[in-house]
């Protein structure tokens, strides 16, 4: 239900996050999501294809990881995990 | 391409705000407590019924969150206690920024109890930390004793689970130890408390819980010359 929001909340941190690489362009974001965050992660894909479109970061592109506890991790993961940046061109 | 790690939670930003609010409540001496449930499981009449038997000394505020109308707000401010309404016009849970907005102009140093009732869902709110000290999640037996299981996010954030509406159970086929079983297979260490609302039923169990965890409170800082103001 509130995964419009997430979406959001995860194209806003990574803005941030890009504010480190200027000139940068990211392609795809991980995530990591837990079994007891509370997202259904195709409702996530949907809402953060939607509204990824209108954003200044498109295209981008949406890598989910679940996360299980039986799987010795925490289960709460709402997490952005790593970034996948294009490569600089290199002078020629 | 190249990939570079971030390792950053996706509500980061909620996040740090939540983490400023326990601050200000810690130095305020505030006890915050967030009440999450599903729609109708009677977290306003147990609200109601708190505010109506809270010792006068207790300086409460609440926050009371929906998607529309200022009923529940309405409501609870016949006790005598300042109430504010927070309409999410849509959103399905509350977060840290709304509760920092809704708390301005409040003097945290005169607030020794803030109850937050969150939108009524067993979902979203448990994504959202709004600086509480605890969650407690109300759960009524005229729903089903497997909730904690098929919802399990928010029974294992809580620290206490108030099943109400007991006075029904003579008529309703739900089985409350089984409740109890499946929130303690979720959370082994969660409290339950059983209350009605309508017999009175608990209630001086809950006023017990929360006087208990009021007078944990750390001194008040004000003492100290701190006050914050919103």
């Amino acid at each position: 239900m509130h995964e419009m929001g997430i979406a959001s909340s995860v194209l806003e941190a990574v803005g941030k996050e890009m504010e480190r690489y200027p000139g940068r362009r990211v392609v795809k974001v991980g995530l990591r999501i837990g079994e007891f965050a509370g997202v259904d992660t195709e409702s996530l894909k949907f809402c953060f294809e939607v509204i990824s479109k209108s954003s200044e970061l498109a295209p981008i592109e949406l890598d989910l990881t679940w996360c299980r506890v039986e799987d010795g991790l925490s289960g709460e993961e709402l997490d952005l995990a790593y970034l996948e940046l294009e490569d600089e061109e290199l002078p020629t | 391409m190249t990939q570079v790690p971030v390792n950053t939670s996706v509500l980061n930003e909620n996040q740090r705000i939540a983490g400023r609010l326990r601050d200000e409540f810690a130095a305020s001496g505030t006890l915050c407590l967030n009440f999450i449930s599903s729609p109708g499981s009677g977290k306003t009449a147990l609200l109601e019924k708190t505010l109506e038997f809270l010792p006068r000394e207790v300086r409460a505020a609440v926050l009371t969150g929906d998607l529309q109308t200022d009923n529940d707000a309405r409501r609870l401010a016949r006790y005598g206690y300042p109430v504010r309404q927070i309409t999410t016009v849509g959103a399905c849970h509350l977060d840290a920024r709304m509760v920092e907005k809704h708390l301005e102009g409040w003097r945290l140093a005169d607030i020794d109890l803030l109850l937050i009732e969150n939108v009524g869902n067993l979902v979203c709110p448990t994504s959202y930390e709004l600086g509480e000290e605890a969650k407690i999640v109300v759960l009524s037996v005229t729903e089903g004793e497997d909730k904690p299981l098929k919802y399990p996010g928010i029974f294992r954030k809580a620290q206490l689970m108030i099943l109400n509406k007991i006075d029904l159970l003579p008529y309703v086929p739900f089985e409350a130890e089984l409740a109890r079983e499946n929130a303690r297979r979720i959370h082994p260490e969660i409290e339950i408390i059983e209350t009605s609302c309508t017999s009175g039923a608990g209630l001086d169990t809950w006023m017990d819980w929360l006087q208990r965890r009021m007078a944990h409170k750390a001194p008040r800082a004000a003492a100290a010359g701190v006050e914050t103001y919103f």
